[in-house]
C-alpha cells in the first residue's frame, strides 16, 4: 500500500513537472515595453539647438515659397518645410541668397541630411546641405524628429552631443 | 512513328522524339524562369491600424525599417533605383536573392520575381522609392514608408491625388496576393504597402 502511494506521488509530481516545463518553453518571452511614440511627429523646433539645415531654396515671400513647395513633391511624403530664414542664425551668411523665406528641412544627424537630399535627388529637386550648424531660435516647424536614432531604436527625438552649444 | 533502319528493319522513333522535345521545353522553362521559385516564406501577417504595425514592425525609422536594400530598374527610363526596406519583408536567401539577413522572401524574391516572370516589368516605371523617415504629406503623422513597409512604384506616371492607374494595374494583383495593400483605395496609386487600416 505504503508502495502504491509513494509512486502515486511520483507520477503526480512527475506530471506536474512536465507540464509546468511544457508551458515555460511555449510560453512567448515577454516583449520589451515599447517606447511612447505615437503616429504623430512632434513639431519639435529644436530651439537653441545648432541644427544642419538641408536647403531647397530661398525666396522673396512665403507665398512664393509655398508655391514652390507646392511644386516640389516627394511623392506621398512631406518633403520641405517652409521657414522664414531668421529662425536659424547663420543661415543667411551660409546661403548667400537674397530672400526671407526657404524650403527646408532641418536634422541633428549628418546621416539624417545626407539621406534626405539621396532622396530629394532621386526625385530631381535641389537640395544642399548648409556647410555649418546653424543655431535654431525657435518658431516654424522645419522637419525635426525626421531621421533615425543612431542607436537604431526609432527616430531621433531629442538633442544629440553634435547638436548642443 | 517509325523509321527504317539499315538493316531495312523499322524502329520506333516517337519517344526519343517526344523525349528531346520535352527536354527542350523544360530547359526554356528553367531559362525563362532563371531558377526563380515563388517561395513565400516568412509571411508576417498584414497588420491593421498604428498599434499592429508597431507591434509586428517595431518603432518608425529603426535600424530594421531599413536593413535591406534592392535594385529595381525602371523600364521606360532605363534608371536604377536602390531603395531600402524592412528585414520582416525580405533579404532571405534564395536562388535569386543574396543574403541579406532578412526574415522573409516576400518583397525582394516573391513580388519581384512574380512581376519579371510574368512578364510585366515593362509597367515598372520611373519613381521608384523604399523607407523614408517622413511623414504623410501634408500631416504630421508618419508615413508607411518611415517603418520601411511601403513601395511607391512609377511614382511619376501613378502621382498621389490620382484616382485612377494606368501603369501598376498591371501587377497590382501580384502585390495584392503577397499581403500588400494598394494606395489606389485612397488616390495613391503609386502606393503599395504592408498594412491597411493606417
Amino acid at each position: 500500500m505504503k508502495r502504491r502511494s509513494l509512486w502515486l506521488v511520483v507520477l503526480v509530481v512527475t506530471v506536474a513537472a512536465s507540464v509546468a516545463a511544457a508551458v515555460a518553453v511555449a510560453s512567448p518571452a515577454p516583449r520589451p515595453p515599447v517606447p511612447p511614440i505615437g503616429p504623430m511627429v512632434p513639431a519639435d523646433t529644436g530651439a537653441g539647438e545648432l541644427l544642419l539645415v538641408v536647403l531647397g531654396g530661398v525666396y522673396p515671400t512665403r507665398a512664393e515659397a509655398d508655391l514652390a513647395a507646392e511644386a516640389m513633391v516627394f511623392g506621398d511624403v512631406q518633403g520641405y518645410y517652409v521657414a522664414p530664414v531668421g529662425q536659424f542664425q547663420g543661415f543667411r551668411q551660409q546661403a548667400g541668397l537674397p530672400g526671407d523665406f526657404a524650403l527646408v528641412s532641418a536634422f541633428r544627424t549628418q546621416a539624417g541630411a545626407e539621406s534626405f537630399v539621396e532622396v530629394a535627388r532621386g526625385y530631381g529637386l535641389p537640395a544642399t546641405i548648409l556647410p555649418e550648424r546653424v543655431r535654431s531660435l525657435g518658431g516654424a516647424y522645419a522637419g525635426l524628429g525626421q531621421e533615425a536614432n543612431p542607436d537604431g531604436s526609432g527616430p531621433l527625438t531629442g538633442p544629440i552631443a553634435e547638436s548642443l552649444p | 512513328m517509325w523509321l527504317l533502319d539499315r538493316s531495312r528493319r523499322f524502329v520506333p522513333v516517337g519517344i526519343p522524339v517526344a523525349l528531346a522535345v520535352l527536354v527542350v521545353l523544360v530547359a526554356a522553362w528553367h531559362w525563362s524562369r532563371l531558377g526563380w521559385r515563388d517561395r513565400h516564406v516568412n509571411y508576417i501577417s498584414r497588420p491593421t491600424g498604428y498599434t499592429q504595425i508597431v507591434n509586428r514592425f517595431g518603432q518608425p525609422c529603426s535600424a530594421a525599417a531599413s536593413a535591406i536594400s534592392m535594385p529595381w530598374r525602371a523600364a521606360d527610363t532605363g534608371q536604377t533605383y536602390t531603395f531600402r526596406f524592412h528585414r520582416k519583408l525580405g533579404g532571405y536567401p534564395t536562388q535569386m536573392v543574396s543574403d541579406k539577413g532578412g526574415n522573409s522572401t516576400n518583397l525582394d524574391n516573391d513580388v519581384f520575381g512574380h512581376i519579371q516572370n510574368d512578364h510585366l516589368q515593362p509597367y515598372v516605371e520611373h519613381g521608384i522609392y523604399g523607407y523614408f523617415c517622413r511623414t504623410i504629406r501634408n500631416s504630421s503623422q508618419w508615413s508607411t514608408h518611415a517603418f520601411g513597409i511601403a513601395i511607391d512604384v512609377s511614382s511619376a506616371e501613378e502621382y498621389m491625388g490620382k484616382c485612377n492607374s494606368t501603369v501598376n494595374k498591371h501587377h497590382a494583383s501580384i502585390w495584392r496576393q503577397h499581403g500588400w495593400y494598394w494606395g489606389l483605395a485612397f488616390c495613391d496609386p503609386m502606393h503599395f504597402q504592408f498594412a491597411d487600416g493606417y
